[in-house]
């Protein structure tokens, strides 16, 4: 299962799941197998093997293989586990690391809104309200709009959403020292940091 | 109490670390290097050499005599009169002020040039207003002076330019359609770089600086070298140097090539063959730094990668040393004692030709 993942074709994956779920029940062909295989792409496009078309398409066969197997999952687990919203702040274009770890998270089996780039914080608060999130992924890619970062929370703390909001940040200029400076629950380096600080936060 | 030394975290946090513990952060941080990019690790004499330049007590250090490097500088004139929160000091001052200060005051051995958009794109509508400052400039000053941009293919999609951006594209499974927009934008970024090129160099340029060639990815890659490559068709003799984004070439694309090498997923001493052979004279490789790991790890990291660049390079190779990048913390205004310690390594053990 994992090597068709790796493959990053839809028919290998559809036929290895067609294969495995007379043997296995459909949370373990997820968790153990496209699941797994996607943190394998993961892990291959940070090492320079995979690109971000495989990555891409390698999360579209997940998907289906997800869909495929929908009928197959135990009522409790039709909601995913946690709701991550995620975007880049106001004033800052930049789209794709931030895209790599919608993606990352997705396939990871969290719920992901991504609100795309230079997102006002009123957009953040409102994905957050509308989508009952339990994080929030904010992403700056200059020192000029790191403070959005920073304007996200403090908009969480007056909405008195802080407590049950969990707060990432990430991007190029960001750090750990800045995320502790501005109360941030954690940082990510990367998209594959990112899963997991968001499965030690949320899971 | 073990002996304890100061250094920084790649964040720039000052930290305090025994011997031992930077020895060994020094060996894992050379093992990665050589594990990504398939590459020799650095000996026990050049590790031990990167533990003294770290331990040295004072707070700056330099290279030994006889060792100096040129150096050279980017968008210098932005940080005289730039005040945008970031690491200008906002003094008034023109370009052709900042230019003159970094030859006659800050003893740069070349310069540049730049907009203050600093993307080629941006240079084309206000293109006679910048070949009047560079002739200015060139009038007033004795040290090569280029022309500097990013490449900057983002620029080239929406919502700043004609192509549909690939990375909306590619959220939507769109993958044929990304790869077509990232080669019209490779084109069209060719086009125009090499186009601004030609009208500078009517009025004194010394060179170009491709400065963060990749940044949106190889099709960034792809239309530096190009342009590159057609640049030094048209003017033999002009200083073109290559600098990149990233350690890396991000596959945003995954199948653009130069020559028939595909460009993504290219480290450092994979990239300079390319930008030799496209035309270049001078090579910028970059390292990330990691913000979560000890300088001492980033450092080693760096100069594993550099050496092994150098090593693969016929043209010179000024390394790229700043925030962020070369195994100096990401910190707006990099710590001097971490700066110092960074630059002296690459020049001592890497083997830079210049910084």
């Amino acid at each position: 299962m994992s090597d068709a993942i790796v493959s990053c074709k839809k028919d290998q994956v559809l036929a290895a799941v067609e294969k495995a779920r007379g043997e296995l029940e459909a949370p373990d062909i997820i968790e153990n197998g496209l699941a797994a295989g996607m943190n394998e792409v993961g892990t291959l496009f940070e090492r320079g093997k995979l690109f971000l078309p495989h990555v891409m398409m390698a999360a579209e066969a997940m998907q289906a293989g997800v869909d495929e197997l929908k009928g197959d999952m135990p009522e409790s687990s039709d909601k995913a586990a946690s709701v991550i919203v995620n975007g880049t702040v106001e004033g800052d274009v930049h789209d794709i690391g931030k895209t790599i770890v919608s993606t990352m998270l997705q396939t990871a089996g969290f719920e992901v809104h991504d609100i795309g780039r230079d997102a006002p914080v009123a957009d953040f608060i409102a994905k957050i309200k509308e989508t009952d999130a339990n994080m929030v992924g904010v992403s700056a890619l200059m020192t000029t709009t790191l403070p959005g970062q920073k304007e996200v929370i403090e908009a969480l703390e007056e909405e008195g959403l802080r407590d049950k909001v969990k707060v990432m940040v990430g991007g190029a200029p960001a750090t750990n020292s800045w995320a502790k400076k501005i109360g941030a629950d954690c940082y990510a380096e990367n998209a594959t940091e990112a899963v997991s600080k968001a499965k030690e936060l949320l899971l | 109490m073990a002996n304890e030394y100061i250094l920084r975290m790649g964040d720039g946090e000052r930290i305090s670390m025994t011997r031992e513990q930077i020895i060994a952060d020094l060996r894992e941080g050379s093992a990665d290097a050589a594990d990504l990019g398939d590459i020799p690790e650095l000996s026990g004499d050049e590790l031990d050499k990167l533990a003294d330049i770290i331990m040295d007590s004072n707070r700056i250090v330099s290279v030994e005599p006889g060792m100096q490097v040129p150096v050279t500088h980017d968008i210098g004139t932005l940080r005289i009169d730039g005040d945008q929160g970031n690491s200008g000091v906002g003094i008034p001052a023109s370009r052709l002020t900042g230019c003159m200060m970094h030859e006659r005051g800050f003893g740069a051995d070349t310069m540049e040039l730049g907009h203050i958009d600093y993307s080629f794109k941006p240079v084309k509508p206000v293109i006679a207003q910048e070949q009047q400052a560079m002739e200015v400039c060139q009038e007033n000053m004795t040290i090569p002076l280029l022309y500097g941009a990013m490449p900057n293919l983002g620029l080239y999609y929406t919502p700043d330019g004609p192509f549909e951006n690939p990375g909306d594209l590619l959220k939507a499974f769109k993958i044929n359609e990304a790869r077509e927009s990232i080669e019209h934008a490779g084109d069209h970024a060719t086009r125009d770089m090499t186009w601004i090129m030609q009208h500078l160099q009517k009025v004194g340029c010394d060179g170009v600086n491709f400065d963060t060639i990749g940044a949106a990815g190889d099709g960034d890659f792809y239309a530096s070298l190009y342009s590159i490559k057609a640049l030094r068709e048209e003017f033999p003799d002009i200083y073109i140097e290559a600098g990149m984004a990233g350690e890396c070439t991000l596959g945003m694309h995954g199948e653009l090539e130069f020559e028939g090498n595909v460009l993504a997923g290219l480290w450092p001493h994979e990239q300079v063959p390319l930008a030799e052979e496209a035309g270049a004279n001078v090579f910028g490789p970059v390292c990330n730094t990691n913000t979560s790991k000890s300088s001492a790890w980033n450092l080693a990291r760096s100069v594993t990668f550099t050496k092994a660049t150098v090593s693969a390079s016929n043209i010179p190779c000024h390394v790229n040393m700043g925030m962020g990048v070369g195994g100096i913390p990401m910190f707006e205004t990099p710590p001097i004692d971490a700066v110092t310690r960074a630059s002296k390594a690459m020049v001592e053990v890497a083997g830079v030709d210049g910084v």
